[in-house]
């Protein structure tokens, strides 16, 4: 079985590479100075580097063909200096090459991640997490083995080819053109090569990128595929995604190995053309000898250096590759819209300060509110609701049929498509997001806890929160259980909280809400996983902490909702009735229904 | 593996052509230049030795890419094997096995540390025997001229191969140590993505960024660590080269002046050390990447080689049939120290249906979770039509039973997709009966893609009741003996309850079913309920005994009528 287009992660497009280098050059930018510690040390390498044979030379000629042993203690201290010299300076430059490529890696990352926080929920709803950290783990790492294999040092690799080229342009300009006349094929292949490789290497990120979608969601989901017996069709999925990334490798590991064919043939290619050549020249009396061998010999550093870039240069396609997909998600315009001018947000605790600690909850208008999804698939159509400050307004009705749209769309996780939500009278899309927000607490109808205790899950790691930690959760009566932990609000709460039941998740993301002390509350089923009992100590500890809050109740247990001040009965995402409970009783529609369907006996 | 063996024996023996072709052209230019020395009329035209070089640069260019490919791809090929085995052995992992991992945590091994392996089984590898072949060679032609000095040339080596010893233990700590920042990494992107909603609902976006800071630190830190330690393998096998060198230059000095050796053959001598220095260098690389590789193969090892506690029995019954009749005799069961259900007694017949009810946290899901061995139970406990349980194969036992989990888990698939997960080779006519049962064809109808909607990861672009009701179609299309649902309308309004429960009551025919609810309504109709406390049945009957016995049940039920009484009012 094929599951469709699901795990199939973008390829994305081309980039130019000129554009590609210039913006990664700006990250490394802020460490210039480090590379410039490189840069003047690679002359001091090839220096050590040099001398080394030179002092044998001179060793040889001055000393052991003479057979005067004098100085030959001194040229050898004179070598071993060397030798820890290079050693010295090899390390540094290793140390600081990794250093800044780490550091280019830290400072990609935090930005891809900061990046991504500002992202829609738009965005998080069409793709998968596991595509996610596979752009901010190995796609990353990729710019990692780039700055190892030391793509600096290409600079010195093309200081030396220039300083190769030179001389042999000096010591016969003929030769040399020989010599060169293989360049342009070379510097085609490479070209060629470049496109071919960059597209295999493009399917290569893709393709991991799916595999690790697709392992992310099986791993969430293990449970489920082993209640089904279905572990043979996912196996035979994952081998599907599998091999399609091994198969995406192999034309990246023929590329590679053509092309570092392709320059050690014609390194030698080379040197058969300047024999033929200069052979030719030598029996025509126009070459000597000695010249003829020397350049043979400078073919060979000719080309050394060559064969040092085209190693680099498929780890810099590959890297390139990389850096087009992070760069793809850093341009992804899908943002969430801060207003262009902020008219509201005179700083919310200030004000609070001033009213000596009461504050006025704001009121809450929803007026014809239209918003799709998709397209034109409207979910809400002209939904209106006007909600008092400090008012308890409970939203019933059918599942699906728009409740928790509404409190999306509050908390402005979705652009409406028309209409208009205000608080206080202000529009919340000429709020900024964060004063929006840190007015509104919500009980998200699915609770989420993170890994970490109890107490950083109600508060988050705010420190005011913290301060309500136990409170909220007294409020709640999620103390209860917490306290018979071992280890109380400290107990580890794992993944997801897979070690408490859901009634206790849904309890610790309800006393996270009221940690959070916010002046809207916002509940969505916040206690559908909780027994009646409990559901009635929630109730009880929370009366006095609704006054001078205005909340939004979601609920189909219409018993949780007994003490709301209105009720609205959302059909379909139009609001079709709306009023007091003995309004709407009385009225003998909807909610009538559903209230008879829930007590009778 | 097997074929990868292979793959690596020719491998090595291509690598063996193409170095032989590396060394013929020097030698055929030592004949043209010998020709053009002293031209002979047997001698070749310089253009005839050219030919024959480029020749040879032709054979060694297609030979090196062959023996290049080859080990190259035997490297990605036992990836490929190993990630493959990975996965299968994920899928036979328990849930007591994954509650101590972070998903992070997997899919970074599966990521990270199988690329570290790749590199060493195959570019690794490969620079090995590169580096062996060009060594040995060497080695051989340096004997030939003197083995006295070969064997000074060589001395630093052990020294060498001492002090990278040190260095590779303290290379493979700190490999695994940055493996292990990468995964702590990688779990936190996981978990902050996966928690979008909660991020932006608090705001904690700035929060998130401070730590996720920090967890990169770390892994910088962790970083350098390996980084540092590269940055002295490398100079320390350079020097041991040179450090020959230098030895080759007093021994082989003397023995030039005391005419042992030719100035000649001191020379080439030179040369064939010199053609040491970049294997002996590349040979620091490949310890490093073996270090890498062995910290990360151990990584992977801790998977391959864990052990779920739910196995298949050794000694299956084989001959189990199940029909629904499910016992539990003194059942007591822990997740740790603390022991979450006790001294559960109960016999359940087959087609019967219970309901289970309790205060949060009473142990009402980890009860029907033992029914499909999510959790391991000891023998002798549980017991299905007098089967030991641990006996049925899991294969029988999961096809038996449909669960609709408390929470609903959705594959990023097509609504029609989830609904047929329960059964293989389901046709649509199955899907829409189980989508009809759980009051989901309404719901589908009105989407424009109907049954090809996608949901979503987890099923995000549903609804909640939505969610729910697509994970009861999908266990009912199941057909099972035995139905588990775990508070399965918990998300839904009344009026879709109605019809759910109605359509239900039809399908349960002689199926055992177990439900558990936090409201009663659901449990209409139930042959027998159970009250959970603290891991015990504190109460069971039908629910008129229940109420007549005025426990806890009775209890509960005066809380929803005693509600709807205030509201009446
Ligand atoms: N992220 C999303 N992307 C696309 N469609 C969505 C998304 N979330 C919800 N929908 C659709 O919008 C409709 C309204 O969903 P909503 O979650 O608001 O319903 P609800 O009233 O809260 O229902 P329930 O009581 O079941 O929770 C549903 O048909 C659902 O399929
Ligand atoms: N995987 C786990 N590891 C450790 N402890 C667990 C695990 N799952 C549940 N528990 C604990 O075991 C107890 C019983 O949990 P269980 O999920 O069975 O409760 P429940 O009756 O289903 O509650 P709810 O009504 O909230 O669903 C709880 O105290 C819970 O914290
Ligand atoms: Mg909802
Ligand atoms: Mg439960």
């Amino acid at each position: 079985m094929h599951f469709g287009g699901i795990y199939e992660d973008e390829v994305v497009g081309k980039m130019y590479d000129r554009k590609l280098m210039r913006r990664f050059v700006r990250y490394i930018a802020p460490y210039r100075r480090l590379i410039w510690v490189v840069l003047v040390m690679l002359p001091i390498m090839a220096v050590t580097k040099l001398a080394q044979p030179w002092l044998l030379k001179s060793a040889i000629d001055n000393h052991i063909v003479t057979g005067k042993l004098e100085g030959l203690p001194l040229l050898a201290a004179g070598f071993l200096g060397l030798i820890f010299a290079e050693s010295a300076v090899t390390f540094v430059e290793v140390y600081l090459l990794q250093y800044v490529g780490q550091k280019v890696m830290y400072d990609i990352r935090i930005e891809l991640f900061a990046h991504i926080q500002r992202l829609s929920a738009r965005f998080f709803d069409q793709t998968p997490v596991g595509s996610l950290v596979s752009r901010l783990t190995s796609d990353i790492e990729v710019l990692g083995e780039m700055f190892a294999a030391g793509i600096v040092t290409i600079v010195g690799d093309v200081m030396v080819l220039a300083g190769i080229v030179g001389i042999m342009l000096w010591m016969n300009v003929k030769l040399s053109l020989v010599t060169f006349s293989v360049l342009p094929l070379l510097i085609w292949v490479a070209f060629t090569f470049r496109n071919w490789m960059r597209v295999a290497f493009r399917q290569v990120r893709a393709r991991l990128g799916n595999l690790s979608a697709f392992l992310a969601e099986s791993l969430g989901g293990m449970m489920v595929v082993q209640l089904f017996n279905r572990e043979r069709d996912e196996a035979r999925e994952f081998r599907r995604l599998n091999e399609s990334y091994r198969d995406a490798n192999l034309p990246v590991i023929t590329w590679d190995a053509a092309l570092y064919a392709v320059v050690e043939s014609l390194s030698s290619v080379a040197v058969a053309l300047i024999i033929w050549y200069g052979g030719g020249e030598i029996v025509k009396e126009t070459l000597s000898f000695g010249a003829l061998v020397a350049f043979i010999q400078y073919i060979e550093r000719f080309f050394s250096p060559i064969r040092d870039l085209s190693a680099k240069y498929s780890v810099m396609q590959g890297a390139m590759a990389s850096l087009e997909r992070i760069f793809g998600l850093l341009d992804k315009k899908e943002e969430e819209q801060e207003p262009a001018r902020l008219l509201v947000s005179p700083p919310q605790a200030a004000a609070v300060a001033a009213a000596g600690g009461r504050r006025t909850p704001g009121s809450i208008s929803f007026s014809d509110l239209w918003f799709a999804y998709h397209n034109e698939d409207y979910v809400l159509k002209g939904f209106s609701l006007e909600v008092k400050s400090g008012e308890k307004v409970a939203l019933v009705g059918e599942t699906g049929g728009g409740k928790t749209t509404v409190t999306r769309l509050l908390s402005r996780l979705y652009e409406i498509n028309r209409g208009c939500i205000s608080i206080d009278g202000t529009d919340i899309r000429e709020m900024s997001l964060k004063s929006l927000r840190s007015r509104i607490g919500v009980v998200l109808q699915d609770p989420y806890l993170f890994t970490g205790t109890i107490a950083y899950n109600i508060s988050l790691g705010d420190p005011e929160a913290a301060k309500r930690v136990e409170r909220a959760a007294a409020v709640v009566g999620a103390d209860r259980f917490i306290r018979q932990l071992p280890k109380g609000f400290d107990e580890e709460v794992r993944e997801r909280g897979g070690n408490f039941s859901a009634g206790e998740r849904q309890l610790i993301s309800f006393a996270r809400a009221v940690a959070f002390d916010p002046e809207i509350l916002v509940l969505d089923e916040a206690t559908a996983s909780v027994d009646p009992a409990s559901e009635r100590l929630i109730q009880q500890g929370l009366e006095g902490l609704m006054e001078g809050r205005t909340t939004l109740v979601v609920a189909h247990r219409l018993s949780t909702i007994r003490d709301a001040d209105r009720i609205v009965v959302i059909h379909r995402g139009e609001k079709a009735e709306e009023g007091t409970h003995a309004e709407l009783l009385a009225a003998k529609g909807l909610y009538y229904r559903l209230y008879q369907l829930q007590f009778k006996e | 593996m097997q074929t990868c063996w292979g793959a690596y024996c020719v491998g090595v023996l291509l690598l063996v052509g193409t170095n032989a072709c590396g060394l013929a052209i020097p030698w055929l230019l030592k004949l043209a230049i010998e020709g053009l020395q002293h031209p002979t009329p047997a001698s070749l035209t310089p253009a005839q030795y050219g030919g024959l070089i480029a020749a040879a640069a032709l054979i060694q260019g297609v030979v090196r890419v062959f023996s290049r490919t080859t080990m190259l791809n035997a490297g990605r090929r036992i990836e490929f094997l190993l990630r493959e085995d990975l996965y299968q052995k994920l899928l036979t992992l328990d849930r007591p096995y994954f509650s101590a991992w972070r998903t992070g945590d997997i899919l970074s091994r599966l990521a990270n540390d199988l690329t570290n392996v790749r590199m060493l089984l195959g570019f690794g590898v490969l620079s090995l025997f590169n580096t062996v072949i060009v060594y040995s060679a060497a080695v051989f032609l340096m004997t030939r001229i003197s083995p006295f000095l070969t064997l000074c040339a060589i001395g630093p080596f052990p020294v060498m191969v001492y002090i990278v010893k040190q260095m590779s233990a303290s290379m493979f700590r700190r490999s695994k140590k940055m493996q292990e920042a990468l995964s702590r990494l990688t779990s936190s992107v996981e978990e902050n993505v996966s928690a979008a909603a909660v991020v932006k609902a608090y705001c904690r976006e700035e929060g998130e960024v401070e730590s996720f800071r920090e967890v990169c630190a770390s892994y910088l830190e962790a970083s350098m660590g390996v980084a540092k330690l590269r940055g002295w393998m490398l100079p320390v096998m350079a020097a041991t080269g040179a450090l020959g060198t230098l030895v080759v230059l007093f021994v082989g000095g003397n023995m030039v002046i005391h005419r042992e050796l030719t100035l000649g053959g001191f020379v080439a001598f030179n040369g064939y050390l010199a053609m040491l220095v970049w294997p002996t260098i590349m040979f620091g690389w490949i310890l490093n990447m073996l270090q890498r590789g062995a910290a990360s193969m151990a990584r992977l090892g801790e998977i391959l080689n864990a052990h779920p506690v739910v196995t298949d029995p050794a000694h299956p019954a084989t001959d189990a049939v199940i029909e629904g009749e499910i016992e539990f005799r003194s059942l007591e069961f822990s997740y740790g120290q603390a022991p979450t259900l006790r001294g559960i007694d109960l016999k359940i017949p087959k087609g019967s249906r219970i309901g289970i009810v309790g205060v949060v946290g009473s142990g009402k899901s980890t009860l029907v979770r033992l029914i499909p061995r999510l959790f391991p139970v000891s023998d002798g406990q549980i017991f299905l039509d007098g089967v030991e349980l641990n006996r049925i194969p899991l294969a029988t036992l999961r096809a038996a039973v449909g669960f609709v989990p408390q929470e609903s888990f959705l594959f990023s698939r097509s609504i029609g997709d989830n609904i047929a997960y329960g059964k293989p080779g389901a046709t649509r006519e199955d899907v829409e009966r189980a989508a009809q049962i759980a009051g989901l064809a309404g719901d589908i109808a009105r989407f424009p893609d109907g049954y090809d909607t996608l949901v979503g990861e987890r099923g995000v672009a549903l609804s909640g009741g939505q969610k729910q009701r697509v994970a009861i179609a999908r266990a009912l299309i199941k057909e099972p003996k035995i139905l588990i649902l775990d508070d399965p309308l918990s998300a839904v309004d009344a009026d879709t309850e109605e019809e759910i429960l109605r359509a239900l009551s039809t399908y349960y025919g002689e199926r055992t079913v177990l439900i558990v609810s936090h409201r009663l309504s659901p449990l209409r109709g139930c042959d027998r309920i159970l009250v959970l406390e603290e891991g015990a049945i504190a109460e069971q009957g039908s629910h008129e005994e229940l109420l007549a016995q005025g426990g806890r049940y009775a209890a509960i039920h005066r809380e929803e009528q005693l509600k709807a009484e205030i509201e009446k009012l």
